[in-house]
Formats: C-alpha cells, sequence, structure tokens
C-alpha cells in the first residue's frame, strides 16, 4: 500500500458520472499490493494524471467540454485505457436526457456562462478516444475491476445472468400478464419471468453474480448484451428478449413489446448510446469483460 | 482585482473554489459544482415503479439514501404502509450507508489531512504494529468494508441497491448471513472505537498546531432524526436556532414554507436559507438536535463531545468528530436490529396506482434528503430532489470566506490557504453529483 515504484501505476480520471464505479474500486481492495494508484480525485489528491501511468480507468460520461479535455489528454499518457461502467461504455442512466424534450429543458435552463459547458448529451468514452478493454455494469462488481486490472484475458465468467442466479426456471407456471411488484411478495428461488417480472437476465452478459436477480429484483441489463448479442444490432436483442417471454409466459406479445421499447425502462436506458452519429461498428466481444 | 482558484479532491464529485480578492480583501467566496447531468429533466415520463432502481444512480455515495427515499415518495402517493419487516430491512440499508459515508469521510477524505499525506493509501505506515494489528490504512478499510457489506446483505445490489420495493422489500435476509454479518460488525466495533479515538486525538492536535477550528460562527441547524435516538426515516425535519432552541419542526411536504432556496448563476447547484438565515446540515446539526443516541458506545462520545465543546457547538471541525459518533451509533444499531428475525415472509403488501403527489424523506448522512414526485397513469410527471448539501451551500461560503480572510492580507497570501480551503470544504463532506444531479 505505502508508494513503491516497483508496482504498476493506474489512475482513475472521474467524468460526469456518480462515482459509483469508484466506491465499488474501493471496496475491492485486493489491488493495494499489486498497483500503486497515482490519481484518483475522489480519494488522492492530485490534480493531474502523472506520467509513467501504465493504464487509465476512465468512469461517466463524456456530458461537458472539460470532460472531452481531461479525457484526451489523460488517454496522451497512459499505456492502457480501460471505459470502465454503463456510463462511460454507452451512456448510462444519464444518457435518458437524449430526448429532444428533455434537451431543450436543460439546456435553456441550465446552462452557466463560466463553468464548464454542458453538451447537448451525454456521450461514451469512446466517441472521443481508443478503448482498449471494456469493463461494464452499473457499477462494475469489485471481482471484475480485480480481472480488469490484473488478468483480463484469462477472466472467465457465466455467459448470462441466467446462469449465476439459481432461480429455477418453472415450465407450468405462466403468467398472462407483466405484473411488477403491484402484487406483493416475490416468491424465493423461482425464475422472475415465471412471476411476471420483465426480467432481462437471460441475454444479459453474466459476471455480476445476480446479485439483483438472487434478491429478488428483475435484472435491468446494466452489463449490457452478452457475448450472443453484443456485436449485433439492438433489435436483435429485443427479438431475443421477446422470444424467451414468448416461449415462457403467456403474455401477450404487444404487451411485452411494448414494455421492452418503453423509452423510460431502465433497461433501454443501461444500453442505447451506441453511435448513431458516429458511425463506428460495434465493440468486439473480445475487448469486453 | 485578482480570482484565486483551487481544485478539490477527496470530496464526493465535481467542485471548486473561487476567491474574488481586491486590495488584500476577500470580496467574494464561491464554492463551485462545476458538472451536472440533468435528473429532475429526464425522469419525467420515468415508470414511477423504475423509479426506486434509476434514481440510486444519482449518487453512488448516497445511493442508498436515494433508493428508500424513492420507495417512501411513491408509497406517500400510492397510500401504502410497508411491513414492520420491511421497515428493519430499510434501516439496515440506511445505517449500512451511514457506516460507509462516515467511514469515508472520515479516513479516506479527511484523516489524511491530519497526517499530511495526499490519500489513505499514500500514508506512511512505518509507525504501524505489523505483529500485532493491521495498519491504520488497512483497519479504516475494514471499518468501512462492514458499511458496504451490510447494504448489500440488505439492499441486493451492493452500490445501488434494488431491495426496497414500492409496499415493502424484495425479501428479508435469512439467519445465517445476518449471523455472519452480526460477528464481522462485533469484531470490528472496537476497530472502530480505536481509530476514532485516534482520529479524535488527531484532530486535537490539529486545532492546536494551526490555531483554528475553522468557521466557528453560530449558525442554524436542520435534520430529521428523533431526539433521543437518531431515525433516519422519521417524517419530521427540525431546525434549531444557534441558541439551541428549536425553532421549527414539519413534514416534507411544507418544506418550501420554512427553506429559502435560490438558484445561483456561478454553479450549477443551489442553495438554501432557513428564512434567510445560513443553516447546516449534516452530522454536527444532528448531534446538536440529538438528546441521547439511544445506544451505550455512542452516548459516551455523545457527552465527550458536549462536555468538550458545549451544546449547540459550532465549529466546523467538529462534523468530522460527530461521524465517528454516528459510525459507532450504527454499528450497535445494526447489531440490535441483526439479533432479531428477518427471515419471515410478510415483505411486502400489494397496492395499487394512483394519480397523485408524495413526498418521502431519509436522514441521509449528508442530512434531510427530500424526493418530491408528482406521478400521473403510473409515469413520473415531476421530479424534485431537495439535496442536503444544497442546505449547507451558504455555511461551506461563509466558512471559506472566514478562512480567506486568515491567510490572505495586503502584502501575501499564505500558502496554508490551499490546505484550509481542502479542511473547510471537506468538513461539510458536500455531495455534488447528488447537489446538481
Amino acid at each position: 500500500m505505502p508508494e513503491n515504484s516497483t508496482l504498476p501505476r493506474f489512475a482513475v480520471l472521474q467524468l460526469s458520472g456518480c462515482a459509483g464505479c469508484e466506491v465499488s474500486l474501493i471496496n475491492a481492495s485486493e489491488w493495494v499490493d499489486q498497483y500503486q494508484l497515482v490519481y484518483m480525485p475522489l480519494v488522492v489528491s492530485t490534480h493531474a494524471v502523472p506520467e509513467d501511468t501504465e493504464v487509465l480507468l476512465v468512469s461517466g460520461g463524456v456530458r461537458n467540454d472539460e470532460d472531452i479535455y481531461n479525457l484526451r489528454r489523460a488517454v496522451e499518457i497512459v499505456d492502457r485505457v480501460v471505459a470502465v461502467g454503463t456510463c462511460a461504455i454507452s451512456g448510462g442512466v444519464a444518457n435518458l436526457g437524449d430526448r429532444d424534450d428533455v434537451r431543450a429543458m436543460f439546456m435553456a435552463g441550465q446552462d452557466r456562462h463560466h463553468l464548464p459547458h454542458l453538451l447537448p448529451k451525454s456521450h461514451p468514452v469512446d466517441s472521443f478516444v481508443n478503448v482498449d478493454l471494456y469493463l461494464p455494469g452499473c457499477p462494475p462488481t469489485p471481482e471484475l475491476f480485480m480481472a480488469a486490472l490484473l488478468d483480463p484475458e484469462n477472466y472467465q465468467a457465466s455467459g448470462i445472468v441466467c446462469g449465476e442466479c439459481g432461480r429455477k426456471k418453472l415450465k407450468d407456471m405462466r403468467p398472462q400478464h407483466l405484473v411488477g411488484f403491484q402484487q406483493g411478495e416475490v416468491l424465493p428461488d423461482i425464475c422472475l419471468i415465471n412471476q411476471g417480472y420483465l426480467c432481462v437476465g437471460s441475454s444479459v452478459r453474466g459476471g455480476c453474480r445476480a446479485i439483483c436477480t438472487r434478491p429478488g429484483h428483475p435484472c435491468v441489463g446494466c452489463r449490457g448484451p452478452s457475448d450472443a448479442y453484443i456485436e449485433k444490432e439492438s433489435q436483435v436483442w429485443f427479438d431475443r428478449v421477446q422470444n424467451v417471454f414468448e416461449r415462457m409466459t403467456d403474455i401477450p406479445p404487444d404487451e411485452i413489446r411494448d414494455a421492452l421499447h418503453s423509452p423510460q425502462l431502465s433497461m433501454f436506458l443501461f444500453q442505447f448510446t451506441d453511435y448513431a452519429d458516429a458511425n463506428r461498428p460495434p465493440r468486439p466481444k473480445e475487448k469486453v469483460l | 482585482m485578482a480570482i484565486l482558484r483551487f481544485p478539490l479532491s477527496r470530496i464526493e464529485g465535481h467542485a471548486r473554489v473561487e476567491m474574488e480578492v481586491h486590495d488584500g480583501q476577500v470580496m467574494t467566496a464561491h464554492f463551485q459544482a462545476i458538472e451536472m447531468r440533468g435528473f429532475r429533466y429526464f425522469m419525467q415520463g420515468t415508470s414511477a415503479e423504475q423509479m426506486p432502481v434509476i434514481v440510486p444512480r444519482i449518487c453512488g455515495v448516497c445511493s442508498t439514501a436515494h433508493h428508500v427515499a424513492s420507495v417512501k415518495a411513491l408509497e406517500n402517493i400510492f397510500d401504502v404502509e410497508p411491513p414492520e419487516l420491511a421497515r428493519e430491512i430499510r434501516e439496515l440499508l440506511l445505517l449500512g450507508q451511514l457506516i460507509q459515508n462516515q467511514a469515508t469521510s472520515l479516513f479516506i477524505f479527511t484523516m489524511p489531512d491530519r497526517v499530511g499525506a495526499s490519500s489513505l493509501f499514500h500514508m506512511d505506515e512505518s509507525e504501524a504494529d505489523p505483529d500485532h494489528q493491521l495498519s491504520l490504512a488497512r483497519r479504516s478499510l475494514k471499518v468501512r468494508q462492514v458499511g458496504t457489506n451490510l447494504i448489500t446483505l440488505a439492499g441486493g445490489q451492493f452500490i445501488h441497491p434494488v431491495k426496497a420495493v414500492i409496499g415493502g422489500v424484495t425479501s428479508g435476509i435469512q439467519r445465517e448471513p445476518a449471523e455472519a454479518m452480526l460477528k464481522d460488525i462485533e469484531a470490528l466495533l472496537p476497530v472502530a472505537c480505536e481509530l476514532f479515538d485516534a482520529y479524535w486525538e488527531m484532530s486535537m492536535a490539529m486545532g492546536e498546531r494551526i490555531g483554528t477550528w475553522g468557521d466557528d460562527q453560530p449558525a442554524y441547524y436542520i435534520a430529521s432524526t428523533g431526539r433521543t435516538r437518531p431515525r433516519l426515516d422519521s417524517d419530521t425535519l427540525r431546525v434549531l436556532g444557534p441558541d439551541g432552541v428549536e425553532r421549527a419542526s414539519f413534514p416534507p411536504r411544507l418544506f418550501r414554507s420554512y427553506l429559502d432556496y435560490e438558484d445561483t448563476a456561478y454553479s450549477y447547484a443551489g442553495q438554501t436559507s432557513y428564512q434567510g438565515q445560513v443553516m447546516r446540515a449534516n452530522s454536527l446539526a444532528r448531534m446538536n438536535l440529538a438528546l441521547s443516541m439511544g445506544t451505550p458506545l455512542a452516548d459516551g462520545y455523545l457527552e465527550k463531545l458536549t462536555h468538550t465543546f458545549g451544546k449547540p457547538a459550532h465549529p466546523i471541525l467538529l462534523f468530522d468528530l460527530c461521524r465517528g459518533i454516528e459510525l459507532v451509533y450504527a454499528f450497535e444499531r445494526a447489531l440490535e436490529i441483526l439479533a432479531k428475525d428477518l427471515d419471515y415472509e410478510d415483505t411486502e403488501v400489494p397496492y395499487t396506482l394512483k394519480d397523485g403527489e408524495g413526498y418521502g424523506l431519509v436522514e441521509a448522512p449528508r442530512g434531510p434528503l427530500i424526493h418530491h414526485y408528482i406521478v400521473t397513469d403510473g409515469l413520473v410527471r415531476e421530479a424534485e430532489f431537495v439535496i442536503p448539501t444544497v442546505h449547507n451551500m451558504l455555511a461551506i461560503e461563509r466558512a471559506l470566506k472566514v478562512a480567506g480572510e486568515r491567510y490572505i492580507s495586503p502584502e501575501a497570501i499564505n500558502l496554508e490557504l490551499e490546505k484550509a480551503v481542502g479542511r473547510v470544504v471537506r468538513a461539510f463532506d458536500p455531495c455534488i453529483a447528488c447537489a446538481t444531479q
């Protein structure tokens, strides 16, 4: 933990986000013997990424002009750039602001002259710089942070969240409608889809230990699509979720489709910043942990 | 006129301080929030049921407080009362948040100031005894970890909890993990006390060395905790006058009648006052409003504080000591709750959607947090977040001006000012991600 020049040096650049990724990193304390933390404003009083820094973790979305400047300056110094968390990778929750009505209110009500200027929307990090590794999650678990820092090549996780959940899928329990929490109790040990919850864990990448679904909350997809869908268009992912529900429930297909395509659904807002205005190829699955 | 600009670190979020200086006089001291994402705008149109899982993302440090405040606001609209088990699990969540936050503020944000290090991860550990105990930094992280583990146990997800839902919680806590958590907390409670004692000593030493405890002027105080024990989910805010007399007590739906809010042109965060007067929220406000803590060790520390500094006490660096008292309280209170049966089935009650307006109040580590929603057809039409840090803005700026005046003269600027600015801001433990959303 004390300063030791032989340990590899890493820095954490916080753009516009909630600091949840940083808190998760602090929760993973194993790195303190293997890495030297040289820059992370949340916990260290240094005001720039120092020379000789090997790894840069970037969290948060690019939301103002100072974010762009800090990002471009920091990546020049380091050998390897890791985009951490859903905001940095695909816009995250803040990307829900990417609607014309919201943008109009926001820019009219909130721009300030002598402060960093807000951009019209939140951008993913790779809209501006090249990224070597993506570490999705809102936030990524401490284990994922350790894997990203120490041995990303050999990291193995379940392909999908269902593989880590352990709830039983029942053939004879077929809900007629999506019900949400209005029904009261969540039954333990039984698949949330069987209980009428809009859970998308069946096609969301594993590695989170199913920490939401096991205690009874449907997966909202914060880790993004599994390897099977990550290089495809978002519609393929939607179709996959739709198919799972049609196979396991008697919920009318239109009801599922409407729910999945609701722009305010948290699953949606976790993922689809995409490259609508940038014309970039999809992120290759080899680069996504 | 010159403008001095101080970048800030070891606080939550992006902020800086600007002082305008003319002829050695500090004209203004501005605390500027320099980021914003816009939750109050983009939450419009969100399904009400999704709010408790979205709003924790306002802040990864204060996530649990937002999670519970959101659920309370929606329960207020849908007119549903959660069962007792749900209340207890939510209290555990808020205690986990209190432990994590106070340990982070004490050990990661402010302890480096006491020992002259740039961070907890760069502290000189040569004085630690490797044979008998973990070093100061490692012990601090272990104590902090109790909060994180408690949030995970009671909230499911470890940063952005998911278990509180409208009408209750999704599941209880089984006996086995509850017992394991109990043992952990029991083992680390003495460690937390030792660290706090050491921190108290370091703080007193610092007070003598630099000859100041910061801005010691009296102020108004606001909190929503109980008088004889800290209730983190009460439905009443209280305001204490600078003389220690309680001036007001009101439910969250009446906050506009008591608090004045203003936007500022130089920051993405606004500021509130108590009818034009400087007000303080956070740990010192709660300790000034508390007659007792209701747990033995925390009560001992509260008595020591009152005996040493009086009541109400105003020096701003006491915020840090009050956080230590609350850290100990949260350990003790968590032990009480975890000893109960938390595994029975009565976790949730059903509810039906209806249109309406509601308020959800919790005492977050940084002060009273209010979520205010208007819901129509199951969707959020308007969302308002009344953030504790915003209540502290005027007090922070007043303290910064005091620091500026102390270290700036017509002849010179004492470079100790840069450190003083950091200490002043960190005493209030502001959260910029929350203040601007």
